[in-house]
């Protein structure tokens, strides 16, 4: 099966990745960060893994994931939104942006779309204040965002939008 | 070496907290997230206290302030104890629902008069939950995620197969919140059932085979493979005691 293989390719790629670490309890905050940027998340065997090769329990490991925002439990989405939320956007009106994106796909930040299509989370701040609200899907950059503007990204990565009755 | 707590000259021992040293002296020192068994978190900050150095003074947390010097310490004062007042009211808000929150509640006068943002919570997050899950060496249980979305859990919720069912969580919760629902010959907690062995003598269903299993593993070679429940064992041990004496 195609699945099982690219699991088995996928666990072999995280113990590749957890065995360049010392078996020290310090490096399970690198080695979640590798994993992070390898997978896009934290798969749960890659944290069982990493918990027996530091010889550190599940709960402690699965604590520090938890604890930092910067690791995601759950799969990112074939593209994935980061909206920021820092001052300047806040002000700006970025929460208008996430409900737009909670209109059209129905996910919250932190989720992803059934489909593993679309995810969405928020940031704190992208340094570009002067642009607000900033919207990033992947590595392309969108600058004052409107929620119209959200519509056309959506549907740009090639996103199914769920008409609302807000249609003007 | 001598400190002065509220004017009493205390002995301690260097390296012993404040906390240790007040209490060996009778001194009281209100607290949440402490125990003996296991030391000072300063995860609550109700044991915070004022400490005297030289000319300088600061507020420190009791329990895990370790004297090393010459100090003067006082345990209450009007700044302290709208700090603690100020902690009670904040659990309050977050996990009225509890016997033990809301007798501590009354006890501070109602510190703020505010309402709960859920009124069916009760876990103050003192941790000791996970401290003596720790201490009992099974660490099934973690302080997840962050904030106000903060709780303590297993892995993903999951039951944990790092637990043993040994219920030290439930029983040294000061607020009930970990419950530990029983069925005939069997229990569950942390979502997971713990079927028990029974009593080789009486047959009365007693403990589950995992926590014999950690107790083996922890004694080694001095774990008896007798498989009686307390009160068979405690009528064993008596009857030993009882036929050595008549032997006599």
């Amino acid at each position: 099966m195609a699945g099982d293989a690219q699991q088995a390719a996928a666990l072999q790629e995280m113990e590749r990745i957890i065995v360049r670490y010392p078996a020290e309890r310090r490096y399970i905050l690198a080695i979640m960060q590798d994993l992070q940027k390898k997978f896009n998340y934290l798969p749960k065997e890659g944290l069982q893994m990493t918990a027996r090769h530091v010889n550190a329990p599940m709960s402690t490991v699965y604590s520090m994931a938890t604890f930092y925002k910067a690791f995601s439990l759950v799969p990112k989405g074939r593209v994935n939104f980061k909206v920021c939320d820092g001052t300047a956007c806040h002000i700006k009106g970025s929460q208008v942006l996430i409900n737009e994106i909670y209109q059209c796909l129905g996910i919250k930040p932190g989720e992803t779309t059934p489909d593993g299509e679309f995810s969405l989370e928020t940031v704190n701040c992208l340094g570009a204040c002067a642009i607000a609200p900033v919207l990033v899907a992947n590595q392309k950059v969108y600058a004052k965002v409107t929620p119209a503007a959200v519509r056309e990204i959506i549907k740009e990565h090639g996103g199914q939008i769920n008409e609302p009755a807000v249609n003007e | 070496m001598k400190i002065k707590i509220d004017g009493i000259e205390v002995d301690v021992i260097s390296g012993e907290t404040i906390l240790e040293a007040a209490r060996r002296a009778g001194i009281h020192i209100p607290t949440l997230c402490y125990h003996e068994a296991f030391g000072g978190q300063g995860i609550c900050r109700m044991c915070i206290v004022e400490v005297k150095e030289g000319n300088r003074t600061r507020l420190v947390a009791s329990c895990t302030y370790p004297v090393n010097g010459e100090i003067e310490v006082k345990t209450s004062t009007p700044e302290i104890e709208r700090i603690r007042r100020n902690i009670v009211m904040l659990l309050y808000r977050r996990a009225p629902n509890s016997e033990f929150m809301k007798k501590l509640y009354e006890e501070y006068g109602r510190p703020g008069d505010i309402t709960p943002s859920d009124p069916e919570e009760s876990c103050i997050m003192c941790r000791l939950c996970v401290r003596a899950c720790e201490k009992v060496g099974a660490n099934a249980i973690s302080a997840v995620l962050r904030g106000t979305e903060k709780r303590v859990s297993t892995p993903y919720d999951e039951p944990s197969p790092d637990c043993i069912g040994c219920c030290a969580c439930a029983q040294v919760c000061p607020t009930g919140t970990i419950r530990v629902s029983t069925m005939p010959g069997k229990y569950e907690i942390w979502n997971k059932a713990f079927e028990m062995d029974r009593c080789e003598s009486c047959s009365r269903p007693f403990v589950p085979q995992v926590i014999l299993e950690h107790v083996r593993s922890k004694l080694g070679p001095d774990f008896t493979e007798e498989h009686l429940c307390p009160d068979c064992r405690k009528k064993k041990t008596g009857k030993i005691i009882a036929d050595s004496h008549l032997s006599k």
